[in-house]
């Protein structure tokens, strides 16, 4: 017999279903007091499904099962039933409300129960700063939080999970936004939760992250839980077998050539692109490339060197102050997107939350919505050929589920990073521009990806990939230009073993 | 600590100080027309003009920074101030007439249960409150014209005369409407300014699941809301009877729209998430000062209504680009 205490918690036997959807079956899970567990499985395995539930986001009622908290049977209604025995979430998608301050966001699970409590500004953002130097977490309490990045809204929503000093805490995908030292950054956090007794369920899709950081993992399939390993049974290829049903084989597809005398598609000379944030100031010092037929051009650097704002310029989001564009030859603009388009620009954006997907429509409208003049005759919408052109991208993409008239909204999130994807390949543009493109996307599915980026090439496309994950950005590319400080650092050949060398530059430690 | 302080009172300072200068300036163009128009009298007409949409515009203001909506306020005050006027003037002759302080409270009660009726169809049945509380303008509208048959209730203050209780002598009873709105402007300001409540409805409007994952009782937050302001509809309806001493079914009638653009000229964000109870007040202020001006300096009625739809616009376009800019 255990002890009722060896557990902080326990869930047992639980099953729930969406519609016809079957989420999880019959799932027993078991974490051990004060351990960081891992939680892996592929997209739409029922990992997130699986947390909700836990965190009181899908209340008691609405699946079949028990959950047992520090011994204690637990009926969990809400968030807040959740909290008050002391288990907290950080979910998988951004949810932050914009119009609040750092300090607010991060208070507001506290003023939510004290309602009628004094609200003082001043006292918020100085407890709110105590806590975030206490913790080291580089966030400035009194900003609005409609001003922060990507990763900093990640960051924010894991300081919002510890100021409730939880005994349970649930990270949902918290490294999918965020880079290599936030990420380390975040590992110290959960190494010094750990010490203090606390426990960790940690989800994310890198193996290297579960063998470093965790005790144990749970491997979930299809909704069941395949087996349960500690730390002395950890190894990758295994690990990943138990995921996906079968062994990987090769994560990258072999590089093709692509020569020297393959014609330049487009020709970047002394580009300066506007600071979003500055109006009028440059972001980066002037800087020229050139991308040829069929290549593969990373680009690389920290999360903030300018990388996402350069391709967005090139995309019409953003203003171009100086500097030569040209596609093919010719001079161009990208005033707008439409301009954009027009010269054969393709974009996939790395906030699919804000700006990727239409939420409340089926896969099929988000996968033909920018090609939807081409299937109109007349005024009418071709419903037949919508379906055929939009099943090709299921079918490669490998979405789940295979139903084009699924919402996205009810996709789990690496499926919904699919449908982002094939939203883009669908307009055949002859520039694609990937930022992130495997965010979030479990590793069988980032082999396809990863195959369809690299045939899409092969077919004479180019491509320019943005990836915080260097041995992707490195393998795929055939040659990866570095961001660091403002400006363009230099150049890096493709190949695994130039990582610590990509690395060194990205920080700035090396000069071209 | 101080830097924060000073930063948070000048940055309020700032929005409202365009707001003033705008007021202002448009108090300076219509007296340069009519310089009759900044005297005592017509100063008060101003307020008393704006006082009833105000009272039903307050806590609406807190229900839209939540993210949701009332278009029902004015049929609400039209329906409990028939009720207020009917419980209080319900017998056969002065002697069965109940105190008009009573017909407050009926009011307030008719006006809250009108706003709970609008919670539960849009919280239970998942409907949008806008369309909702349309449904529920033409009913309770309606009510509020077929309950008096069409004809106006009078004789709400008939027990007072009756006992020598001069209503236009006393200080307090003439300038009780105009108290009622200042209370419950503090009150509304507090509420969403200096309490956790209102952090919590803003981070409502401005990111619903953000507040569910912090624990926030989204349903119970907004109940609360519409109930609120169902109640200040009903408010506002009763202290119109109480003011007036009288009450026809079209009261209430457009005052959506108004109190709408005046919330909106005070820089509340119609996307939930961003609101203030002050920037009301100089909405409304604005709003009836435009309007009274254009009567002062004889601009034709029909060109009134083109004016004030001009500057709402305006006002909405600026602050649109003033989002942008930060
Ligand atoms: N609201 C919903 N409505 C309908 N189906 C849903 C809903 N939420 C999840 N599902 C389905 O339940 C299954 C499990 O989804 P879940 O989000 O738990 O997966 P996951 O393991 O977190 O995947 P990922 O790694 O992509 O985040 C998926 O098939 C998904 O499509
Ligand atoms: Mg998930």
């Amino acid at each position: 017999m255990t002890n009722k205490s060896d557990f902080a918690l326990e869930m047992i036997d639980i099953s729930k279903s969406f519609g016809n959807t079957v989420a999880l079956s019959n799932v027993d899970l078991q974490v051990k007091k004060g351990t960081i567990h891992g939680l892996i499985g592929q997209n739409g395995a029922g990992k997130s499904t699986l947390m909700k539930i836990l965190s009181g986001l899908y209340p008691s009622g609405t699946y079949t099962g028990q959950i047992i908290v520090d011994g204690k049977v637990a009926e969990l209604n809400s968030a807040l039933d959740a909290q008050s025995i002391g288990i907290s979430i950080v979910p998988q998608e951004t949810t932050v409300a914009d119009t609040l301050t750092v300090a607010e966001n991060i208070m507001l699970p506290e003023m939510s129960r004290n309602p009628l409590k004094v609200y003082k500004k001043s006292g918020v953002v100085k407890r709110a700063s105590e806590f975030l130097s206490s913790y080291n977490i580089p966030l400035q309490p009194d900003k609005l939080a409609s001003s922060l990045t990507l990763a900093e809204k990640q960051i924010l929503m894991i300081a919002r999970a510890i100021y409730l000093q939880p005994q349970v805490l649930v990270l949902d995908e918290p490294t999918s936004s965020l880079t290599g030292d936030e990420i380390k950054n975040l590992f110290e956090v959960t190494r010094t939760l750990k010490s203090l007794g606390i426990t960790t369920v940690f989800i994310t899709h890198k193996m290297d992250e579960i063998i470093e950081l965790c005790d144990s993992i749970s491997i979930l399939r299809d909704g069941k839980i395949v087996c349960q390993i500690d730390r002395s049974g950890f190894d990758v290829d295994e690990l990943v077998s138990h995921m996906i049903g079968r062994d990987l084989g090769d994560l990258y597809p072999p590089q093709h050539r692509v020569g020297q005398d393959a014609p330049v598609v487009l020709k970047v000379t002394d580009l300066v692109v506007e600071n979003p944030r500055k109006p009028g100031q440059p972001l980066l010092e002037p800087f020229s490339f050139e991308l040829r037929q069929g290549e593969i051009l990373g680009l690389g650097g920290l999360v903030g060197s300018g990388r996402t704002e350069i391709v967005k310029a090139l995309f019409g989001h953003y203003k171009i102050l100086d500097g030569k564009l040209e596609v093919q030859g010719n001079p161009i603009q990208t005033r707008s997107v439409s301009e954009s388009i027009s010269h054969g620009f393709g974009y996939i954006t790395e906030d699919r939350k804000a700006e990727g997907l239409f939420f409340n429509l089926a896969i099929k409208q988000n996968f033909t919505a920018s090609i939807i003049e081409k299937l109109t005759r007349a005024s009418f919408l071709q419903k037949g050929e919508e379906k055929s052109r939009a099943r090709v991208y299921l079918e490669t993409l490998q979405v789940k589920p295979q139903d084009l008239d699924a919402s996205v909204s009810s996709l789990s999130g690496g499926n919904q990073q699919k449908v982002v994807l094939g939203k883009s390949l669908i307009t055949d543009p002859s520039i694609l521009m990937l930022d992130e493109p495997t965010k979030g996307v479990d590793i069988a599915s980032k082999a396809e990806i990863y195959k369809t980026i690299v045939e899409f090439a092969k077919a004479g496309y180019s491509v320019l990939l943005i990836s915080s994950e260097f041995p992707e950005l490195l393998a795929l590319s055939h040659r990866v230009i570095v961001f660091s400080g403002g400006r363009n650092v230099g150049e890096i050949a493709s190949g695994l073993e130039n990582e610590k060398e990509l690395m060194l530059m990205a920080i700035g430690a090396t000069k071209s | 600590m101080a830097i924060a302080k000073t930063r948070e009172l000048s940055e309020s300072f700032k929005a409202s100080s365009i707001r003033v200068a705008f007021l202002i300036l448009v108090i300076g163009v219509f007296a340069m027309q009519n310089p009759a128009f900044i005297n005592g009298a017509s100063i008060l007409s101003v307020i008393q003009g704006m006082v009833f949409v105000g009272i039903a515009a307050v806590f609406l203001t807190i229900l839209i920074t939540s993210g949701e909506f009332d278009i029902s306020v004015g049929a609400n005050a039209a329906l409990a101030g028939t009720l207020a006027a009917q419980y209080v003037v319900a017998g056969e002759g002065v002697a069965d007439d109940r105190s008009p302080w009573t017909g407050l409270l009926v009011g307030v009660l008719v006006g809250t249960i009108i706003g709970l009726i609008n919670a539960f169809i849009v919280l239970v049945g998942n409907v949008p409150s806008f369309i909702a509380t349309i449904a529920m303008l033409f009913i309770a509208k309606s009510l509020a014209t077929y309950i008096p048959g069409g004809k106006p209730i009078s004789g709400y203050r008939d027990s007072w005369e009756a006992e020598g209780i001069v209503f236009r002598e006393s200080f307090f009873l003439k300038n009780f409407s105009i108290i009622v709105l200042i209370v419950i402007i503090i009150v509304g300001h507090i509420l969403l300014k200096r309490t956790n409540f209102g952090v919590v409805v803003s981070s409502i409007g401005s990111n619903k699941e953000a507040a569910r994952t912090s624990g926030t009782q989204v349903k119970r937050v907004k109940t609360i809301l519409f109930a609120l302001t169902g109640a200040g509809a009903g408010l506002a309806g009763a202290v119109s009877v109480f003011h007036f001493g009288s009450i026809y079914f079209s009261l209430g009638q457009g005052w959506e729209l108004t109190a709408i653009a005046a919330i909106v000229l005070g820089g509340t964000s119609l996307f939930g998430g961003r609101g203030s109870v002050i920037g009301l007040l100089f909405g409304l202020a604005l709003m009836q000062t435009i309007a009274s001006g254009m009567v002062a300096v004889g601009i034709d009625p029909w060109w009134q209504t083109v004016i004030t739809g001009a500057i709402v616009l305006a006002t909405l376009v600026v602050d649109q680009l003033r989002r942008k800019v930060t």
